[in-house]
């Protein structure tokens, strides 16, 4: 069985292209397996968010080709991908970006609602989703109502909500304190060995970096290393 | 859930989300006001037309009213009243003789047209009583006696009592004059026709131009405004020898007046309107623009351009459903209060107001009916002035509005 999720082929992202073209992204191969917990490192500058961006559909390769599950998303109409992004990818972002007039609940509610899931489908896995982030008792909060860390919780909780192939996370601890970091990656990393969910972070985190499984180094938009590091955690 | 997003959304900035609700309060506000000012002013020119100018109904000679001549007249009086008081809706019946001629004083000369009147049957048919500001109609026991308008009255420089000599043709075309002297002067709200037309007896009248129980003119008042038409309908297949005309026809600047009274007060209102709209364009962008971010991200994670397209449009209905019924109680409180106590525009100049025969005081009345077709305006201004901010809401990329 194929059990690559994320699968580009070639990919350059150029901006400027008819006056002096700049590389942001350039000829990416880039691979990833169902249950990988990876992270992309560089500099700033080096083009990690647009890598993310371009694997999240939310820009697209001036050249080659990206695959999600077998799908080839840079041919997708916008309204199409816009479906795609919905039932296949769950995004994590720097800045929390909860809707901040619905409650914790009905943030992660709000992506299964798009999906046109049922009532009962919705509460099982929101209710599952709170109790393993931890906020079962916070649940009717709204986002101001929140810590940095919770809301950032939140947002792991409505990635996870629509079942994605994979979550992206946009340096997800950036704005975090160590303990609400620490909080955080305890939940992905349990997610991530429970429910066998692919995490692809952009981070310059050493907190995140040392918990990943892969390592891919960006430099200028190229990559410079790609480090499978061993899981002593795994039973042998 | 879209539905509940765009509730909680317009309460994010009170202020703001007043402001357009108060615009909106506003807006239709000033639409009711336009309209019932303007209802009002109709009714009250039209009831004047009835009331103190034509009645309903007028029948004269078939020719009476293409040629003004004095020989065109009603004869059978006794045999057409007759006929007419058969008829239920017909409430008051008032005969007058009419003569086209030249008033002399020696202060100068002016084109008159004298009115012969029964004042049994006038003072109530045109309220011409109650327009009499100086005098108390003719006095009894004297003769050639005139009941002027206070605008002749000041350009010819005529007072109770002063003498003037009206000259015209009797129904042989002789050159016929008499001196008659004011015995009261009257005021009404139609300027121009205070200027031309004096009121005299109907006998002494008759007796100049050589009439013999004929009179020019039958006017005629319903029960009901509305009989007009069917009334008028059966004078015409009862009197098919005379000329029956509604105060319609008689007065036709009034009935179209009337009609396009209405395209004036929805050019008004779109005016109106197009504030409106740059007010609403401009809070919705700015609101748009301070949550782009947000549009951005929720557009990334799957939210179709349906779906932000209806949330920018709902809060627009909730903005607008907000300003509305403060807009309606406001405008009809105010017209109903200024329809029981009146509003006074003489400040606007009573002589202009006259001179287009209107009255000062004007009681304005919203039609109901027309409470549909505005709130429609206003509802679909306010959601085409949306439309804009909500296209740009849709054409946001979520890479750039997350960058934000």
């Amino acid at each position: 069985m194929n059990d690559i999720v994320i699968d580009t082929h070639n990919i350059s992202r150029i901006y400027n292209p008819y006056t002096i073209p700049v590389y942001a992204i350039k000829n990416v191969h880039l691979h990833l397996r169902r249950g990988e917990f990876a992270a992309l490192v560089g500099p700033s500058g080096s083009g990690k968010t647009t890598l993310l961006n371009l694997i999240g559909g939310l820009d697209k390769p001036d050249e080659g080709q990206i695959m999600i599950n077998g799908t080839d998303i840079t041919s997708l109409s916008p309204s199409a991908l816009i479906n795609f992004r919905l039932n296949n990818i769950g995004f994590v972002f720097q800045s929390f970006n909860l809707i901040p007039v619905l409650t914790a609940r009905e943030n992660a509610e709000f992506i299964m609602l798009l999906q046109g899931r049922n009532k009962k489908e919705r509460e099982e896995r929101i209710t599952q989703l709170f109790k393993q982030i931890g906020l079962a008792d916070k649940m009717n909060r709204r986002p101001s109502e929140l810590s940095g860390g919770e809301q950032q919780r939140v947002a792991v909780a409505r990635a996870l909500a629509s079942k994605p192939q994979f979550i992206l996370a946009d340096e997800p601890t950036a704005n975090l304190d160590s303990k609400s970091a620490s909080v955080l990656l305890d939940i992905m990393y349990k997610l991530n060995k429970e429910e066998n969910i692919t995490f692809l972070f952009s981070t310059h985190d050493q907190r995140v970096i040392d918990r990943a499984r892969r390592v891919i180094t960006l430099v200028d938009g190229q990559i410079s290393s790609d480090t499978n590091i061993i899981d002593t955690s795994l039973p042998h | 859930m879209i539905l509940s997003m765009a509730w909680r959304n317009i309460w994010r900035h009170k202020a703001r989300s007043l402001v357009i609700m108060v615009s909106i309060a506003l807006g239709l506000f000033a639409g009711i006001a336009v309209l019932s000012l303007y209802e009002g002013m109709m009714i009250s020119r039209i009831r004047t037309v009835i009331d103190e100018e034509t009645g309903h109904i007028q029948i004269h000679h078939p020719k009476f009213s293409d040629e003004n001549e004095s020989k065109y007249l009603i004869d059978n009086i006794e045999n057409i009243l007759k006929k007419i008081s058969g008829i239920p809706e017909i409430i008051e019946i008032n005969k007058r003789i009419l003569a086209n001629g030249m008033l002399s004083t020696p202060n100068g000369t002016a084109g008159v047209q004298t009115i012969g009147i029964d004042t049994n049957t006038e003072f109530s048919f045109s309220s011409l009583k109650l327009k009499i500001k100086d005098g108390n109609g003719f006095k009894p026991n004297k003769k050639y006696q005139a009941i002027i308008g206070k605008k002749l009255a000041q350009k010819m420089k005529l007072e109770i009592g002063s003498k003037f000599v009206l000259m015209f043709n009797d129904t042989s075309n002789n050159l016929v004059s008499s001196s008659y002297r004011v015995a009261s002067i009257y005021q009404s709200t139609n300027a121009p026709l205070d200027e031309r037309i004096i009121y005299v007896s109907n006998y002494e009248l008759s007796d100049l131009l050589g009439l013999k129980g004929q009179v020019h003119e039958i006017g005629l008042k319903l029960r009901n405004d509305d009989d007009v038409t069917a009334t008028t309908i059966k004078l015409k297949q009862l009197l098919p020898q005379l000329k029956i005309e509604s105060w319609k026809e008689i007065s036709p600047e009034t009935e179209f007046m009337a009609k396009t009274v209405d395209t004036y007060s929805y050019i008004i209102m779109i005016i109106i309107m197009i504030a409106l709209a740059f007010g609403i364009l401009n809070t919705m962008h700015m609101a748009i623009m301070d949550r782009s971010r947000e549009i951005g991200m929720i557009a990334a994670l799957g939210t179709n351009k349906f779906k932000i397209f209806l949330l920018i449009l709902l809060e627009t209905i909730f903005l607008t459903m907000g300003g509305v019924p403060f807009g309606i109680i406001l405008g009809l409180s105010t017209t109903f209060y200024f329809n029981k106590h009146g509003l006074d525009l003489s400040g606007m100049g009573e002589d202009l107001m006259s001179n287009f025969g209107f009255k000062t005081v004007i009681y304005p009345e919203f039609p109901l009916e027309k409470l549909i077709p505005l709130l429609s305006i206003v509802i679909i201004t306010a959601l085409l002035s949306s439309l804009l901010p909500a296209i740009k809401a849709i054409n946001m990329k979520p890479i750039d509005a997350l960058k934000n």
